[in-house]
């Protein structure tokens, strides 16, 4: 009588999907991800020695804070540096240079700078294929009057949605780094 | 707006729900049906002195002809009246006595329908003329072969029973139909007691008395949907034409339904697979102008026969849902990548048999959803400049770009029913789901820019035994016993939550028993439940692997007492409790929807609730008043509370940590309706939350803003339009300013008043077909609005004037 209902089959649909639960849970990073995990700011005059300083955040975008910064910037009056900056991931190996990243998608970004000190400023000296402010390549002047503190302010802006616009000076899309460095001007 | 749903009339109990259970003591053997059930005329009864204002009471006998022809009483039947108002399908349910006799105190004053079911019979559904007086009528049922047809496989066994004391408020097919919307949650939201918190049109969370995502439980088909809830923007998987019913119970109800049923259950449940007759089904169009939104919903049910190796029938139901709309748009503009999109499957397969009935139910419910653009900010002061730039107008598009989500649920269900001796029935439901959840970020390296940010993989095995044991002293009830078994996968780049492993075992009892006027229900559950999590170490994130166990108990005590027909009051006592959820105890990384850190606490404990509520309800002729409150306090409630902000390179986040502190939730909730001549009705429905921390002395964040919804509207019935309905009718929200301090969330939000229009016929003959159709008009006047609970408020509007028109083509 009890012809129809497959209970064998069922069975074993509930044998298969109950392996499917239990046997399979995993926490498998990706491996994709996007993590800048080191900020080096590279500093060249005209003539002497380079200045270089860098900053870590040891887990990337977990919630212990960077490390202090490694190297000093003192700037000298009145000189012009060529400034690069580099963006990292150095908790992979090898280390993955984002900057690459940042360049292949220039109109996409846009790295802006800035002090709290009047006496010191910046210009972009690289554009994006449409010929908009990039950024990854500037040069930063402390004016023959500045003196004192000099904390120089890198922000890597994502354009996604928004528009990147030439005339920018601050970021409209959405950050992707914002950190200061500290800098003084020479006495 | 249309709502109804009912509670029995209490005190007078109207013992089950739709899913009767009656077997004929004698009638073991199956005897093959008789003639046609010969129904008794009914007679008015003489001198009933109780039949004033328009309250009629209706006597019954249910009886069979046995063998030889002398008619029996048939015991324990269900006997069920119902009756349409508006588009509210009220009923009142009873079960005869020994002696076949039963009794329906505070029907209407109109024609009802009746419908008796007993194990072992074929249903009989008659109408009786209530109009003049009380009546006295004999049902006479036919034994049958095949005789569980009208025992609908609709969800589990056990929701009418806690409805008898917990306040419940139910959709019926009818009323879904006329009040769909974009998503499920969407169709619930004027119920008493009921908000929204929405992400954007997709995605419609339920908030029952002041709780939402893992405190709300939603039980899909029998079966708790395990969707990643806790997520306020995830919302149910279910696709909402596939609803046939949908039942919400506010207040804690983990005795039946398990722990996290804190702030209440949403239920849906689907139709049932036919056990005879021919194929029907329906084509369901919904338009929305807002979102210039399509959605096609195809449904068809059957019996066939003609299966190999079967040498009886099977019932088979389908359905097919598909859905397209575009970017929704506010008074102003287009709210910028809102567009989404669901295709949806669902197949029922069914048997019925000597034995019993099993049934197997196959769905799949996909959608891709976008993400408003502005609501993604990369760090704290990107958000501050999303909130303060005046949003910009995207222009109308079906296209779904960055940052989205796609999420797909797949689930299979197989549930039997065995019915025993003595109306007893035993019924086992396994359950399999397999959620699938990816969420794209705004941007990232191209290389990398389809790999989706999180990727979760949710697989749930559940199995349910119950058992609803013969009456008893006077006491029924069911006992059960409740498995699950979860695994979730964490496969995106970024951190969430980490995998996890899941076990829960669960035993209870609910048990009921009327004395007169008095009915009391009480329940007792233990459940065990134990949470692996899986150890996460990738670019400096590092979450370690923990087993952590817990055991508690969960109880209720209700009565309800009937003071007089048509008038009865409540009173509910009940301890809930459930344990965190992952994301409360690992949860580490930035929400970009608020640029919240987010920072799990994987020693926090349970949550233990101790809830009072309590009712009075009065069902008129002319007037319906539904009126609950309650007191709900929360041990250990978890909660986001401000801490250090972290710095990453990215910049500075505000952060928060899950904390737990005692929490008081207070609120009451009013349904109010007035039917004056001429079809004329009048409708209000209030709701008032109040949720406060008690040790840090401020309002809880999330909870709805106080409001209240008004509507008249005249119905009539007769010619062409079959029974029509045209309304108008008004939202008013309060401002909400109970918030919290120190989070994105403090900011109040301003009060605000929509209006909305209605009209619509059920039966209408248009063009010589038969059809439902529906126009509403929600926000008519356009007004420009933001609700505190949309997490869209800090950057934009709500959307405005929204056109839906609703088809449907049964055939």
């Amino acid at each position: 009588m009890r012809t129809l209902f497959p209970f064998r089959r069922a069975a074993a649909l509930v044998a298969a999907a109950a392996l499917a639960a239990c046997g399979d849970s995993s926490t498998a990073p990706g491996g994709e991800s996007e993590v800048i995990s080191r900020v080096t700011l590279t500093l060249t005059p005209a003539s002497g020695a380079a200045l270089t300083a860098f900053i870590d955040d040891s887990d990337g975008n977990g919630p212990t804070a960077p490390s202090a910064q490694q190297g000093t910037l003192t700037l000298a009056k009145g000189v012009t540096y060529t400034g690069t900056v580099k963006f990292e991931n150095r908790l992979v190996t090898p280390a993955e240079d984002i900057t690459e990243e940042v360049k292949e998608e220039a109109n996409e970004h846009r790295v802006f700078y800035a002090s709290t000190n009047t006496g010191v400023t910046f210009t972009t000296t690289d554009t994006d294929p449409q010929g908009r402010p990039l950024g990854v390549r500037f040069t930063v002047t402390a004016a023959a009057s500045a003196a004192g503190s000099a904390p120089i302010r890198v922000v890597l802006c994502h354009y996604d949605s928004a528009p990147k616009v030439a005339s920018a000076t601050s970021c409209a899309g959405e950050t992707d780094i914002d950190l200061t460095f500290a800098a003084t001007i020479a006495p | 707006m249309a709502q109804g749903g009912e509670r029995g009339g209490l005190g007078w109990p109207r013992w089950l729900g739709r899913v009767a259970r009656a077997a004929w003591p004698v009638a073991g053997a199956r005897v093959a049906a008789l003639a046609l059930a010969a129904l008794a005329v009914g007679r008015p009864v003489a001198g009933q002195a109780q039949a004033g204002a328009g309250v009629r009471q209706l006597h019954g006998i249910v009886q069979t002809a046995a063998h030889t022809g002398v008619m029996m009483a048939v015991s324990d039947a269900e006997v069920i009246a119902d009756w349409r108002n508006n588009d509210a399908l009220i009923t009142r349910n009873v079960r005869t006595d020994a002696k076949g006799r039963f009794t329906l105190r505070d029907l209407p004053a109109r024609t009802v329908r009746l419908t008796v079911r007993a194990l072992g019979y074929a249903p009989v559904t008659r109408t009786v003329e209530l109009g003049e007086a009380d009546r006295l009528v004999t049902i006479t049922l036919t034994q049958a072969a095949t005789t569980l047809a009208a025992v609908a496989v609709r969800g589990d066994t056990v929701a009418e029973r806690l409805a008898r004391v917990a306040a419940t408020s139910t959709l019926d097919a009818e009323a879904l139909a006329a009040v769909r919307g974009q998503t499920l949650g969407e169709s619930i939201k004027h119920l008493p007691g009921v908000a929204l918190i929405q992400f954007g049109p997709a995605v419609a969370k339920p908030v029952i008395r002041g709780l939402n995502s893992q405190r709300v439980l939603v039980m899909n088909g029998g079966i708790r949907q395990e969707d990643q809830q806790w997520g306020t923007e995830h919302a149910p998987n279910i696709d909402s034409f596939d609803a046939d019913a949908v039942t919400v119970v506010r207040g804690a109800a983990t005795v039946l339904y398990g722990p996290d049923a804190l702030g209440g259950v949403m239920r849906v449940d689907h139709a049932p697979v036919p056990t005879g007759g021919p194929v029907h089904g329906e084509v369901a169009a919904n338009l929305f102008s807002n979102s210039r939104q399509g959605a096609l919903s195809v449904g068809a049910a059957g019996f066939t026969t003609r299966v190999p190796g079967a040498r009886e029938g099977v019932g088979v139901r389908l359905r097919l849902t598909g859905r397209v709309a575009g970017t929704a748009t506010t008074p102003d503009y287009a709210l910028a990548n809102t567009g989404f999109r669901e295709l949806n499957g669902a197949l029922a397969v069914g048997v019925t048999r000597g034995w019993g009935q099993s049934e197997l139910l196959l769905s799949r419910f996909g959608t891709a959803l976008g993400v408003l653009s502005q609501a993604h900010a990369g760090n704290a002061a990107d958000l501050e400049r999303a909130m303060t730039t005046p949003p910009r107008d995207s222009g109308f598009t079906y296209a779904i770009g960055r940052p989205d989500q796609a999420v797909s649920h797949t689930s299979a269900r197989w549930r039997t029913l065995l019915p025993l001796a003595r109306a007893g029935e035993l019924e086992v439901v396994y359950g399999f789901q397999y959620n699938h959840r990816r969420e794209y970020d705004a941007h990232g390296p191209l290389r990398t820019r389809n790999v989706p940010a999180f990727h979760l993989k949710l697989f749930t095995n559940q199995l349910d035994v119950r058992l609803a044991h013969p009456r008893w002293r006077g006491w029924r009830g069911t006992v059960g016993t409740s498995a699950m078994v979860q695994g979730n996968q964490t496969l995106g780049k970024g951190f969430l939550i980490p995998g996890y492993d899941q076990w829960q075992g669960a035993v209870y009892a609910q048990e009921e028993l009327a004395v007169g006027r008095l009915s009391v229900t009480t329940g007792l559950r233990g459940d065990v439940i134990t949470q692996t999590t899986l150890p996460y170490a990738d670019l400096g994130i590092r979450s370690p692997a923990e087993t952590r166990r817990w055991r508690d108990l969960s109880g209720s005590v209700g009565a309800a007492y009937l003071l007089a027909d048509g008038l009865d009051v409540s009173l509910r006592v009940a301890r809930a409790w459930r344990p965190p959820t992952v994301n409360e105890r690992a949860a580490q990384g930035v929400h970009h929807g608020t640029a919240q850190y987010e920072l799990g606490d994987l020693s926090l404990g349970a949550e233990r609730s101790t809830g009072v509520e309590g009712s009075v309800r009065y069902h008129g002729a002319r007037v319906e008043l539904d009126l609950a409150a309650y007191r709900n306090r929360i041990d250990g409630f978890i909660y986001l509370q401000p801490t250090a902000p972290v710095v990453t390179l990215r910049g500075t986040f505000p952060a928060f940590r899950y904390a737990a502190a005692p929490a008081v939730l207070r609120g009451v909730e009013l349904l109010a309706v007035w039917r004056g001549p001429a079809g004329w009705v009048a409708q209000a429905t209030g709701t008032v939350v109040r949720g406060r921390n008690v040790v840090r002395a401020e309002p809880l964040f999330d909870m709805p803003a106080d409001r209240l919804a008004v509507q008249l509207r005249r119905e009539g019935e007769g010619g062409a339009w079959g029974r029509w309905r045209l309304g108008a009718g008004a939202q008013l929200v309060r401002r909400q300013d109970g918030v919290p301090s120190g989070t994105v969330y403090t900011l109040p939000t301003a009060g605000y008043a929509l209006a909305q229009l209605e009209g619509g016929a059920t039966g209408a003959t248009v063009l010589g077909r038969r059809m439902d159709l529906s126009v509403s008009v929600a926000n008519a006047l356009g007004v420009r609005y933001r609700d505190y609970l949309s997490r869209y408020r800090l950057f934009v509007n709500d959307p405005g004037r929204d056109v839906v028109v609703r088809l449907s083509f049964p055939f």
